[in-house]
């Protein structure tokens, strides 16, 4: 209990450290809304020439879609607003061996490492990404109850959290190999298709792939299946399972990769 | 009351050996050859609270090694260790309360931002209470005389202001030992000398357990009265710091410039001549007739003269070839 109260202390320490810090320059400071805010505008100008001529896939029309789109979009926006920049920097702290001041703290070097670079810029992302869901679910005719609404958002968290540990894990690979970038390739391309094609697209060993292996065709899936009472009690039990699977492993590969470090040579 | 205990200490890494060129490379993918590198060997070590010790060695002595196995960086490889109770590779939160590391070429520091907004995070880290907190750093923001830096931007700050800063950032919560490696690299003479000084002055007050890696000689023997000199991973000298300097530092190293060409100096006896011209003379001399030959040298009327010390990598090879391992 005392080290969590420590740990919030100290969390509120690196968002104010990092507002700080981007407000020491303003285009730092602006700029990520700018550029954020494109990248946003490309990613809805894409899905809308994938689903110009698509009317549905599987059993999902065109609200069901867009439902998916804007759940991507705010998953991805939320990584992008909190823990992004921060894991995406551990290859660069290990292969330097700057992991070595994260190390010798009496503080989780994970949990500084994932909230230390937290982007303001993306949080107009995330109110995009809610008006689009908003009109996706007027789209698709569903009637939101208290109780959809909280299953809702019960699989958006663990579904975040399956992102954030998938992120972690390619990136703690750095802790075994001399270098993790084809992971990342992979992770962007798998990232990429399955934001523009829902899971309920994936038959075969695809889905076995973008189900099992690299899980991120469920990650919107399963919260718009949630909230358009498509979801069955098989597939709630395989999500949990999932992300209990990938919270064992994201621990395994962190806890063996820190006793694998072998610092930098000064 | 010993705070590190290592019997046997040995940290071996796998290196990869590539074959030159394009078609090694290529052989590298399916059949790869490694070697090993032995960086601590077979390391004995005890250090008492409150020692101030000084680890001596030439690049790639493994000096740092050591250091990153005390704190727990890295885990050795065999051996044991126990710093404060702990096995240090553990990582625990108990254990990393009670030491700080300071790395002379990392910083801990946020560059954009302030002294004062960098301490703020570590007193957070370290769950440090306000009153101690304050008490701590009114304490060392005099001591290192840096009252008036504390809200500049790190990035504005000299590298010697800066080093203080990370000694502060890594004193202020009351550590029981300090690791500290190459802390005085890059300063100039007197920043190196203000902070021997500041680190003197903690030991002594503060009782706090130092461990001094560095390649000036300076450093150490106005620091440390115990000396441990690591050659090729192993300790080959434990002992007294002075004994350590005279038994083995013997040379020193005159320059002897001049304004107008001597072509009639005399070399002293049994000196060894490192550089000659007539404008400039440099030549090694045992450290006993160094009285007699700067009294001979003044009839030449030189403009500048320079001693230097034997440097480390001298003494070691000397204490090395010479296979005197002393134990404290």
């Amino acid at each position: 209990m005392k080290q969590l109260r420590r740990n919030m202390r100290v969390v509120k320490e690196l968002i104010r450290l990092r507002f700080q810090n981007l407000m020491m320059f303003r285009l730092g400071f602006f700029g990520p809304f700018f550029v954020d805010g494109s990248l946003f505008c490309i990613q809805i100008l894409v899905f809308q020439a994938v689903y110009a001529n698509v009317e549905r896939i599987g059993s999902w029309e065109k609200g069901e879609m867009m439902l998916y789109i804007g759940t991507f979009s705010l998953l991805n926006a939320v990584n992008m607003m909190i823990y992004f920049f921060g894991v995406n920097a551990i290859p660069y702290k290990i292969k330097s061996g700057d992991m070595d001041l994260y190390l010798t703290k009496p503080i989780s070097p994970l949990l500084r490492l994932s909230l230390e670079q937290v982007n303001p810029g993306s949080v107009p992302l995330i109110i995009m990404s809610i008006l689009i869901i908003t009109y996706g679910v007027q789209t698709a005719g569903i009637r939101i109850s208290p109780g959809k609404l909280v299953w809702y958002l019960f699989w958006l968290v663990i579904m975040q959290v399956l992102y954030y540990e998938m992120e972690v894990i390619i990136r703690a690979i750095s802790f075994y190999i001399t270098s993790a970038t084809s992971f990342v390739q992979l992770e962007e391309a798998a990232l990429g298709l399955c934001m523009q094609l829902p899971g309920i697209a994936f038959y075969g060993i695809y889905k076995v792939i973008f189900y099992v292996i690299l899980p991120y065709g469920i990650m919107a899936t399963i919260p718009v299946q949630s909230i358009a009472g498509e979801m069955t009690a098989k597939t709630a039990v395989f999500g949990i399972g999932i992300v209990c699977i990938f919270s064992a492993i994201t621990y395994l590969i962190w806890i063996n990769g820190k006793k694998h470090y072998n610092s930098a040579s000064s | 009351m010993n705070v590190i205990e290592t019997k046997d200490l040995t940290k071996t890494y796998k290196r990869f050996k590539k074959k030159e060129g394009l078609r090694g490379s290529l052989e590298g993918l399916w059949k790869r050859e490694y070697e090993e590198k032995t960086a601590v060997s077979h390391m004995d070590l005890e250090i008492a609270k409150g020692e101030f010790v000084g680890l001596i060695g030439p690049n790639g002595a493994g000096k740092t090694t050591l250091i990153k196995m005390l704190t727990g960086i890295i885990a050795p490889t065999s051996g044991s260790i126990d710093v404060l109770g702990f096995y240090p590779n553990d990582l625990k939160n108990k254990f990393k309360e009670q030491y700080a590391v300071v790395m002379g070429q990392k910083s801990q520091l946020f560059f954009e931002l302030t002294v004062n907004d960098t301490l703020r995070l570590f007193k957070e880290i370290y769950g440090i209470s306000e009153q101690v907190y304050q008490k701590n750093k009114e304490f060392y923001t005099e001591l290192f005389d840096v009252k008036g830096l504390m809200d500049v931007q790190v990035r504005t700050l000299s590298l010697g202001e800066r080093m203080k800063m990370e000694l502060i950032v890594a004193l202020l919560h009351n550590p029981q030992i300090l690791f500290l490696d190459e802390p005085t690299i890059g300063l100039d003479a007197i920043a190196a000398k203000q902070m021997r000084r500041f680190l003197k002055e903690v030991n002594e007050e503060k009782g706090t357990t130092i461990l001094l890696t560095s390649h000036y000689m300076e450093d150490i023997k106005s620091l440390c009265e115990r000396s441990i000199v690591i050659n090729h991973g192993a300790k080959i000298y434990d002992g007294n710091t002075q004994e350590l300097f005279h038994k083995y530092q013997r040379n020193k190293k005159l320059t002897v410039s001049f304004e107008k060409p001597v072509d009639d100096f005399e070399m002293p006896e049994g000196a060894v001549i490192l550089e000659e011209s007539p404008m400039k003379k440099v030549f090694r001399i045992n450290l006993e007739t160094v009285n007699a030959t700067m009294h001979d040298i003044m009839r030449y009327e030189p403009i500048d003269i320079t001693i230097e010390e034997d440097e480390i990598g001298t003494v070691v090879e000397r204490i090395y070839q010479e296979g005197s391992v002393k134990h404290a």
